[in-house]
């Protein structure tokens, strides 16, 4: 890496640095990119040299930094604390290294993560580029997602940010949370969305089998692998709270993040191998009536997502274009998820 | 000039395959290759956007009808923003309808919801995006991460 794109930035950067290193002298930003994708933080690769006791070294970071807004509204503290709470659990995430909420120091809250190099994001519109890595990739992906459910939340740093709701309110303060979002966000009536809130309320599922730490956004796109078929990094904790662990599950497997493949658990493999892979790590027990709620609840979490990346840019409060591909393709995507979901139940006959 | 849908086109295909390229690995280069692939969207959307509003505020007022609910609001002309907001209108008022009817057990009400639900299945498959195929597309395009 090399460049400096912003070096106002490089500098306030570099002097918040060594306040935070004490024993860091003559900080200076070498790189400074910034990474595309990521509209809920502005993201930063940064590389910054430093005077150490034992010489000069040089650390390579990752600058997440809150734009006027985003596509999730939530506080940084979150995603750092969750990061934190993989210490000690074999889930590979990021070094989580500085949190600072004063907007002092570089205009907008924002924290620092160590970099991993040699990652590669697997994007969910062309998970084919996982071959002939997929199936391994696959089986880490679900004992990852399972790993996080199995993680201890009493005493978590994450506990230790966000309450806990009761097993069986899981589901319920998700909805209502993301329900109100979408009724807070939208630019015209959400009909789908709408229908598809009541037949959830309907239709409650079973309560929780654990309190688990949620990652919130676990999906294709989310973590870097090495291209040899090893997962490297799981990355975007940013959604990341205490609920019901197949939230995660349903989400993972959400129709858009592997261009709707139905053969394939996430695009990668096998359904029931997955369930597995997942089973084994969480120590859950899959059950059809609680994934076939939180997956279609993925679908209305999902347009929340949409609809608040489409607000955000009709207002102007951030023009980032990816927010204008999610308020519209994306939206749409799962628009027509749950219409073709939902439809069924209700007497429609699908053509064959 | 006024084929909008042709200009939107190529100006996309250009932003994608030629200056996005040169931009390769920043992030301008990224937003470049988004902003040309909505574009050629948009340009697909614009040709067919009134006539998939018309269908939709035809589709909406027939079952308000078929509901009980009379709403004859006509927008004041074939502007895009203007049937917007009579869809939008009748849209709102097939939500109130939709939760009004769909505990009633009868089988009128269970009818009318199954045309209801046959209305939003087929308006969102209308609504749904192609995205266009370019030869050596961003490949980071796409992902709202």
């Amino acid at each position: 890496m090399s460049g400096v794109e912003d070096p106002a930035l490089a500098r306030d950067f570099a002097a918040y640095f060594e306040t935070k290193m004490p024993d860091a002298r003559n900080a200076v930003v070498t790189a400074l990119t910034r990474i595309h994708g990521g509209a809920s933080r502005q993201t930063y690769a940064i590389d910054v040299a430093f005077d150490s006791p034992g010489g000069r070294i040089q650390k390579e970071l990752i600058l997440r930094r809150d734009p006027a807004d985003s596509l999730i509204d939530t506080e940084r503290k979150v995603e750092f604390a969750a990061i934190r709470s993989m210490r000690g659990i074999d889930i590979p995430t990021p070094e989580a290294l500085f949190l600072e909420t004063d907007p002092g120091p570089l205009g907008a809250p924002f924290f620092v993560m160590g970099r991993i190099e040699g990652g590669m994001a697997l994007n969910p519109f062309k998970i084919d580029e996982i071959d002939p890595h997929r199936a391994a990739v696959g089986e880490q992906f679900f004992r990852q997602i399972g790993r996080i459910a199995a993680a201890p939340v009493e005493g978590s740093p994450l506990a230790g940010v966000i309450d806990s709701p009761a097993p069986e309110e899981c589901w319920r303060r998700e909805l209502d949370y993301w329900a109100g979002e979408i009724e807070k966000d939208r630019l015209h009536p959400e009909p789908i969305a709408a229908a598809a809130i009541r037949h959830l309320r309907r239709n409650p599922p079973p309560p929780a089998q654990r309190l688990s730490i949620v990652h919130g956004d676990f999906r294709s796109g989310n973590f870097l692998h090495d291209g040899q078929g090893r997962i490297i990094a799981v990355l975007d904790w940013e959604m990341a709270h205490i609920g019901d662990p197949f939230e995660d599950l349903a989400w993972a497997t959400d129709p858009l993040w592997c261009a709707n493949d139905t053969e394939r658990a996430a695009g990668f493999i096998p359904w029931p191998d997955a369930i597995a892979a997942w089973e084994g790590a969480s120590g859950c027990q899959f059950d059809a009536q609680a994934f076939e709620w939180w997956s279609l609840f993925a679908s209305v979490k999902a347009i929340g997502i949409w609809v608040s990346s489409a607000r955000a840019f009709a207002d102007g409060e951030n023009d980032d274009p990816i927010l204008a591909w999610s308020g519209w393709f994306t939206h749409a995507a799962h628009e027509l998820t749950l219409a073709a979901r939902l439809a069924p139940k209700y007497g429609v006959e699908l053509p064959s | 000039m006024t084929d909008i849908a042709m200009i939107l086109d190529k100006l996309g295909r250009r932003l994608v395959s030629d200056v996005a390229p040169q931009l390769e690995g920043t992030y301008a280069g990224g937003q470049a290759g988004m902003v040309g692939l909505m574009a050629v969207m948009a340009g697909e959307a614009w040709d067919g956007a009134a006539d998939r509003l018309v269908r939709e505020i035809d589709g909406a007022r027939a079952l308000l009808k078929a509901g009980g609910v009379e709403d004859d609001t006509r927008a004041e002309s074939l502007a895009i923003s203007e049937l917007t907001q009579v869809r939008d209108r009748l849209m709102g008022q097939l939500v109130a309808l939709q939760a009004q009817i769909e505990t009633d057990t009868s089988e009128t009400a269970r009818a009318l919801n199954a045309r209801i639900w046959g209305f939003f299945l087929a308006s969102a498959h209308e609504r749904m995006p192609s995205p266009p195929d370019f030869p050596e597309p961003d490949t980071e395009a796409g992902d709202p991460a």
